[in-house]
């Protein structure tokens, strides 16, 4: 009796789930579970199967340069941060806040300024990377638009991790999205680093096109990649193929020219400029100049050093038109001018025709062309209404080089950090006038929870 | 003398006198239910009313009319009985003549009152008799039959006659009655008796005695394991609910909510932006929009046998909601309404203006601060310092007046029942202004079954309008903290007085407003048939559409005009929130029963979808504050927020059954989930659990042991409560335009591989019926852990982003005790005392956390102790030289520093909570209290203080403070904020367990009292009085106000209305 009754069950069982695998069957149960994108967002694979969104993807890596990434102008970016941390600017906002520790020199590795960096940086290498893996696998694009698309987004791993390697040091390389790689990376030293820069940007100008994608110098080419080339080789010593990268440039005068008129050099139609970032708003001013620029006494935030100031020769032009000044009774303060409040006409300039002249002086002295290196800085200097240089020997040109560095690019992106850093000048310059200033220094911590999270990042920079 | 009189009020009195055959058939003929005399002979009339169809329907009407009636008038019902019952009688009497049998006749009683109605059979035969009003039966049989005695609730008793002429029996009631009571257990009923789980349940009974309007606040302290938390007094807000603790780290913790077998997403609609500083959390409650008094029954499902059949929902319990349903009988119309008062159940008490201005000066004078600075106004002669303000009894001590009217209509026949109900409820508020809440509900149903009863359809359908206005700010913190010799609100001509400008005044708040509209469809459908012998398909449709649209304004006037604004920075924040669901549920079920064996099959596929919206915008700057409600006229809109999305479930469920000889049961429960908030190759999860009971008092016989029976369960449910779309690899658009181009960044660290959390469940239990079920007691043991946490793992930075979600190998359990005792204390005529006590103790432990000190939650959590901890500092207290506060220095580094110090775990939830109901009945009158108790500890009215000294009013409790050394007290030196230590150490105590006091409670939670008034035993009409309260005593040693009060929100609030009900 027992049996029979279970019997009949297991077949009443069997019977219903057939009947009902029939249904589910019928009604195609994985297609029901198919939901269709969230409004707002838009899957991987579908980014890059049309052009505007593919382009959409690699604008805003611009974007987050200009509004928050490294090269920003407000106070996140390294115009304000390396400026306080150098020579260059003096720091006047309320004391205690993490970016006065820059201008102390009392970083600690817990310093939320240094993470936000390191993390921002890192966040724009992720979207470099996944924009590269979407457009290898991409087969709706024209290969001309993914040849440019693909160009750009190495370009910019590339600047990001040069930043990165010349703020930390040793740094890990990311060239994936896998975040099971990536969050026990290890740090490679310095020079594999700068190896890797430079395939990137060499795979780089192999892809990208020789012209802007607009009227506007908004974006990357060959000529910005070899621009970041040429500075990437001189930071690396490698003299021929900087002087190279940077007279591809000075020699296209169909598409570069040295701006004379020192108050185009920053506008936006600027021949001199080879990549600015379009402001966020059109009709909008800079962020440098709402970051740098005050019309009263004291300042809110920071101003230039005054010492600095008055490194500049005194009939210099570059200081009647780059340098501002307020007065407040018996006091006068001086701040970065190159860019202007309240105008719509300016782009924030990253990468401009003087500093390759620069390089190329520079890679021209160490490969002893004494007469060109000279031409070179007295192309800058004729512009800035100066005499032609008095340097003649191969360190008395490189000290004119750096102190034509120095009047031409403060206020610029961290651009005098990196020299005296580089010229191995930091210690000489910053042990007077900093006093907690430690050798130690050349370096910024790495941020202290990522050595917590993945020990693979040991040891701690120097000092730290 | 009926006072609701009508013609059929007059059927009750004509009944009366129905003794005789011949008035039955007057009344008969009356209603045209018999042909008129004279078409009939005399003799045939006999058989013709009994064998007439139409008249026997009738008949059986009447009878089920007086079923129904029984509740609602249980004298006039009895005497209704009694009479159907002589009629009945007689005409069995009469039929039965010719037999040549002996006459048995005798008394049914239940050993003390007469049993009328009662069923007297000759067994194995169709012949039978009723008993009669006084329990009287006589019955024609063979001297060799044997009678079988029959009375629902009763025992059933068989007698052989043995040639006796006299036969009187006591019928016992039966143990097992409570079996009869069908328990809903979602996709299947089962009886108190069968089931296998652990479901907890309360009633209409219980409901409608409680003047709330959240069905939840009808739950709170009822049910064992269920904690609920109202997270603010204001109308329309919220409620907290953990079924048996704290499951999931970081994913949702909310129960499951099903109406009439369709899923309710009680996820808030709202904005934390537009409405989160007057509800907290902007959480709007969507369960507002089911009116409690529709309510039939609550069922939680707590255990893994009840709650597996939900598969990955199913983690954190299940609460089912059954509204009522049409019954058939006579129509009937219920009219009720009620008003009543509300207020905040407890206030601070906090100093006076006397009391704080010695304390500011002894403050200042402490420091040697002999001229009062310019902005000390309190005491500095700008405020006068003689005037007092109670700035709890101004601001939220306002009375919020309660209005409800109900009405409904339900009644029908054989084959279809209807019911239509609808209420309008309107609530003011505590606060000073016009605000209020009022909401509207619509509900009906209809059930139709075919004349062969193989065909079953059911629809219901409610409709919810609920329109709230409130301030765009709770007021209470304004209370707490403001100084009590503060300026007056208004100024001579009636305006808002800002005392140049020496004071926000806390009413400029209330010129910023706060609406909401709700729109809530609910419908479903069930039909079933009955394909063959014991086999039916059942199809399950629900459609669920909810919008939300809220809107804050913020004027310029809620500023000082004297800063000179204007309506150019005029804002208006909306935000509207959409939610449309649909299910569909094909099932079948199959029964097969022998004399020991049952076997109950259940096997059902869910198809369900839901569309979600939310869009916020805000307009800024108006040409004038008249135009703040037109968007188009601000000068500069931005969109906050816009989103869709969409969740698709799918699963097959079954459920396989088995009974052996009414004592052994075993249920078993499984559900294979697919669900679109998982990657494809992580969608589908199976589920499943087993549950047995073992009925031993059966094998046992004792007299006194009515019901004895041991249940354990085991099974795995799931939660995915994690959001939508979360394993996708999207991009988002962001606010990074450049050149044209919309921003377009990736949105997460995508994870494919995350899953749903999984929650293993254990649960014995014993469940006993003593005396007959005067008493019954059951006491449960749970074990439930939660494993596969998902949780925003922390990344470091290289990884792209800082966070990803992943499932980590976390362990969560939650364990406790839960006891439940029923008891009928006392039970004569005229006079009931029923009463049911409920107790939960639980524990929370985090027993696993792989990597806890390197994430991103180490400050928050430790392993070993509760989900629920805060970390503090431990106050040592006052030290006597210094008169500073003094905390434990756990690191012994001689620095008190956030990272090491603060190591005092203290834990919020409750560990004991329970409830005690009592129930008495004394002739028209009916007595119900119920008490809530809770054991927990408290944040209390120090968190979030300013020093004491300062410009902001404290707890009275301040006197006891340190003045000079050697000084033993309790409360560290003043400060005016000139002392930089005495500052920290005040913030420092803020973070400490000087936070934190007992807050355990015992509340007189709800007390109603109702009489039913004695009309006429002729009319079926009744009119039933009651008063009712809620929240109305609390017990508590608890300074910071209500012990339930949420953190700068108001306390819930003690309700007190009268109502009146007419039943027709």
């Amino acid at each position: 009796m027992k049996t029979t009754i279970i019997t009949n069950v297991f077949q009443m069982i069997k019977q219903t789930l057939g009947l009902m695998g029939c249904i589910i069957l019928l009604t195609g149960c994985h297609d029901f579970l198919e939901v269709d994108d969230p409004s707002g967002q838009i899957s991987h694979e579908t980014v890059f199967e049309d052009h505007i969104t593919a382009t959409a993807a690699t604008t805003t890596m611009y974007a987050k340069l200009r509004d928050e990434v490294l090269i920003t102008g407000n106070f996140s970016g390294l115009g304000a941060q390396m400026g306080l941390y150098s020579d260059e600017l003096d720091y006047y906002g309320a004391p205690g806040q993490p970016i006065a520790t820059f201008y102390n020199h009392q970083i600690l590795a817990s310093n939320v300024l240094v993470l936000r960096t390191w993390n921002s940086a890192y966040n724009l290498v992720y979207m470099a990377n996944t924009n590269i893996e979407g457009l290898e696998a991409s087969q709706a694009l024209s290969q001309d638009l993914k040849n440019q698309l693909l160009g750009e987004a190495l370009f910019i791993r590339a600047l990001t991790h040069f930043y990165l390697v010349n703020l930390y040091g040793e740094i890990p390389y990311i060239k994936t999205t896998d975040y099971d790689k990536n969050r026990l990376v290890s740090k490679v030293p310095e020079h594999l680093v700068y190896e890797y820069i430079i395939a990137d940007l060499l795979e780089a100008k192999n892809r990208i096109g020789e012209n802007y994608m607009s009227s506007e110098r908004i974006r990357a080419n060959k000529y910005v990649v070899s621009a970041l080339l040429a500075r990437v080789y001189v930071y690396t010593s490698q003299w021929e193929n900087a002087e190279n990268e940077s007279s591809s440039l000075i020699n296209n005068t169909s598409l570069y020219n040295l701006e004379i008129d020192l108050e185009n050099v920053f506008l936006k139609t600027s021949p001199a400029a080879i990549l600015q970032l379009k402001t966020k708003v059109t009709n909008q001013s800079t962020t440098e100049a709402n970051s740098f620029v005050f019309t009263s006494g004291p300042p809110p935030s920071v101003a230039l050093n005054p010492n600095y100031v008055n490194s500049m020769e005194a009939n210099d032009l570059r200081r009647l038109h780059w340098v501002g000044k307020v007065t407040n009774n018996s006091n006068t303060w001086y701040f970065s001018n190159k860019y202007r409040q309240g105008t719509n006409l300016q782009y924030s300039t990253i990468f401009r025709l003087a500093e390759q002249y620069l390089i190329r002086a520079e890679a021209r002295t160490r490969l002893n062309d004494i007469s060109g290196a000279q031409n070179d800085i007295n192309s800058i200097r004729q512009r800035a209404g100066l005499s032609q240089t008095e340097a003649h020997t191969r360190d008395e040109l490189l000290q004119a080089i750096l102190k034509e560095r120095q009047s031409e690019l403060f206020a610029e992106h961290g651009h005098r950090w990196f020299d005296i850093r580089r010229f191995g000048m930091a210690n000489d310059i910053l042990t007077p006038i900093k006093t907690s200033w430690q050798t130690t220094d050349i370096f910024l911590p790495i941020p202290e929870t990522e050595l917590l999270m993945n020990s693979n990042l040991n040891p701690q920079n120097p000092g730290y | 003398m009926p006072i609701f009189g009508r013609p059929d009020a007059t059927i009750g009195p004509i009944i009366l006198h129905a003794l005789t055959f011949a008035n039955l058939y007057k009344y008969l003929l009356k209603y045209k239910l018999v042909p008129p005399y004279n078409k009939v002979s005399k003799k045939k009339a006999h058989s013709q009313v009994f064998d007439d169809v139409g008249a026997g329907q009738k008949l059986k009407q009447l009878y089920h009319f007086n079923q129904h009636k029984t509740m609602i008038n249980n004298h006039n019902s009895v005497r209704w009985r009694r009479i159907f019952g002589c009629n009945l009688l007689f005409l069995m009497f009469t039929l039965s003549l010719t037999a040549q049998d002996i006459l048995v006749t005798g008394k049914v009683t239940d050993g003390n009152l007469p049993i009328s109605g009662a069923n007297v059979l000759i067994k194995n035969t169709n012949s039978g008799v009723v008993t009669d009003f006084d329990g009287r039966y006589s019955i024609t049989a063979k001297a060799t039959d044997t009678l079988q005695i029959s009375y629902l609730g009763y025992t059933t008793v068989t007698i052989p006659i043995q040639s006796r002429p006299t036969i009187n029996i006591t019928l016992q009631e039966d143990a097992t009655a409570l079996g009869e009571v069908q328990i809903n257990a979602g996709y299947y009923t089962t009886t108190d008796r069968e089931k296998t789980g652990s479901i907890a349940r309360i009633t209409a009974k219980e409901i409608e005695k409680q003047p709330v309007s959240n069905p939840l606040a009808a739950m709170q302290g009822r049910m064992a394991g269920v904690d609920i938390v109202e997270t603010s007094g204001v109308p329309g807000s919220g409620f907290e609910v953990k079924i048996r603790g704290q499951n999931s780290i970081m994913a949702g913790n909310e129960p499951l909510y099903v109406l009439d077998g369709v899923p309710y997403d009680a996820q808030s609609l709202g904005s934390r932006n537009s409405s989160g500083l007057i509800i907290p959390g902007g959480n709007i409650s969507p369960l507002n929009a089911i009116n409690p008094s529709t309510i039939e029954s609550i069922e939680v499902l707590k255990d893994a046998d009840a709650t597996a059949i939900y598969g990955s929902r199913g983690a954190n319990g299940v609460v089912l909601i059954t509204t009522k349903r049409g019954k058939k009988g006579k129509t009937s119309l219920n009219i009720s309404s009620s008003t009543g008062i509300a207020n905040i159940t407890k206030k601070r008490d906090l100093l006076n203006s006397k009391q704080y201005i010695a304390l500011r000066q002894e403050a200042f004078a402490a420091e040697g601060i002999t001229n009062y600075p310019a902005n000390a106004y309190d005491i500095n002669g700008t405020w006068n310092q003689n005037h007092y303000t109670d700035w709890q009894k101004v601001l939220i001590g306002g009375t919020a007046k309660t209005r409800q009217v109900k009405a409904s209509v339900s009644g029908g026949t054989e084959s279809t029942q209807f019911l239509l109900s609808g209420m309008f409820q309107n609530e003011t508020t505590v606060f000073p202004g016009d605000f209020n809440y009022d909401r509207i509900t619509v509900n009906s149903n209809i059930n139709h079954s075919s004349n062969d009863k193989r065909f079953q359809v059911a629809l219901s359908t409610g409709y919810t309008i609920e329109n709230n206005l409130l301030p765009g700010t709770d007021l209470t913190s304004n209370a707490y903290k403001l100084a009590p010799n503060a300026p007056d609100l208004y100024d001579d001509e009636g305006n808002l007085n800002w005392e140049n400008s020496t004071w926000t005044n806390p009413l400029a708040e209330l010129e910023g407003k706060y609406t909401n509209i709700t729109n809530t469809l609910m419908a479903n459908s069930v039909l079933n048939y009955k394909a063959f012998k014991n086999f039916e398909i059942k199809l399950n449709m629900g459609y669920n559409n909810a919008i939300l649209e809220d809107n804050r304004k913020i004027p310029h006037t809620i500023y000082n005009p004297a800063v000179g604004l204007n309506s150019s920075v005029s804002r208006s924040y909306n935000h509207s929130g959409k939610r449309k669901s649909w299910i569909l549920e094909p099932q079948l079920h199959w029964t097969r029963k022998s004399e020991n064996h049952t076997w109950t099959l259940l096997f059902g596929t869910t198809f369900q979808s839901q569309k979600s919206e939310a869009f916020a915008i805000q307009g800024t700057g108006f040409a004038n504050n008249k135009f703040i409600e037109n968007l188009s006229a601000a000068s500069t809109l931005r969109i906050l927020n816009e989103n869709n999305q969409e969740y698709n479930y799918q699963s097959v469920f079954a459920r396989v059954n088995y009974h052996f000889k009414s004592k052994l049961f075993l249920n078993a429960t499984g559900r294979r989930d697919g669900s679109s908030r998982f990657s494809s190759s992580n969608r589908y999860g199976n589920f499943g659990a087993l549950g047995t009971a073992y009925i031993f008092s059966e094998d046992l016989n004792l007299s006194w042991l009515s019901i004895g029976k041991l249940r354990t369960s085991y099974g795995i449910t799931g939660n995915d409560q994690i959001g939508d779309y979360q394993y996708l690899q999207t991009y988002s658009i962001s606010d990074f335009p450049y050149d044209g181009n919309i921003g377009l960044q990736p949105t997460r660290l995508f994870n494919p591989h995350y899953k749903w959390e999984e929650n293993i469940k254990k649960e014995i239990a014993i469940e006993l019926g003593l005396f007959n079920q005067r008493i019954s007691l059951s006491a449960t043991y749970y074990n439930n852990r939660s494993s596969n946490q998902l949780l925003n793992y922390a990344l470091p930075g290289t990884s792209g982003f800082t966070s990803i979600q992943a499932n980590l190998d976390a362990l969560v359990e939650n364990s406790g005790w839960e006891l439940e005792l029923d008891g009928s204390i006392v039970s004569i005529p005229n006079f009931t005392w029923n009463t049911a006590f409920n107790l939960s103790l639980s524990k929370n432990t985090l027993l696993e956390f792989p990597g806890l000190e390197e994430s991103s939650y180490a400050n928050r959590f430790v392993i070993g102790k509760p989900l629920s901890i805060m970390k503090l500092y431990n106050l040592k207290g006052v030290n006597i030289e210094t008169g500073l506060f003094e905390f434990t220095d756990y690191n012994g580094d001689g620095l008190i520093t956030v990272a090491e110090d603060r190591q005092y775990l203290a834990d919020l939830t409750p560990q004991v909570f329970g409830g005690i109901s009592n129930s008495l009945h004394y002739k028209n009158w009916t007595l119900d209290v119920f008490f809530q108790f809770v054991k927990k500890q408290g944040i209390n009215e120090f968190f979030g203080t300013s020093a004491t000294g300062t410009m902001s009013n404290q707890p009275i409790s301040v006197a006891n403070h340190w003045q000079q050394s050697g000084d033993q007290s309790t409360r560290q030196q003043l400060t005016t904020g000139a002392n930089p230590t005495a500052l920290l150490a005040y913030s420092q105590f803020t973070l400490s367990n000087g936070i934190i006091s007992d807050a355990s409670f015992i509340r007189l939670k709800s007390l109603a009292i109702s009489y039913t008034l004695p009309f006429s035993n002729h009319t079926r009409s009744s009119c039933r009085l009651s008063i009712q309260g809620q929240n109305l005593l609390t017990f508590t040693s608890f300074k910071g106000g209500d012990p339930e009060q949420g953190i700068g929100f108001l306390p819930p609030l003690r309700r007190i209305t009268l109502g009146a009900q007419i039943n027709l």
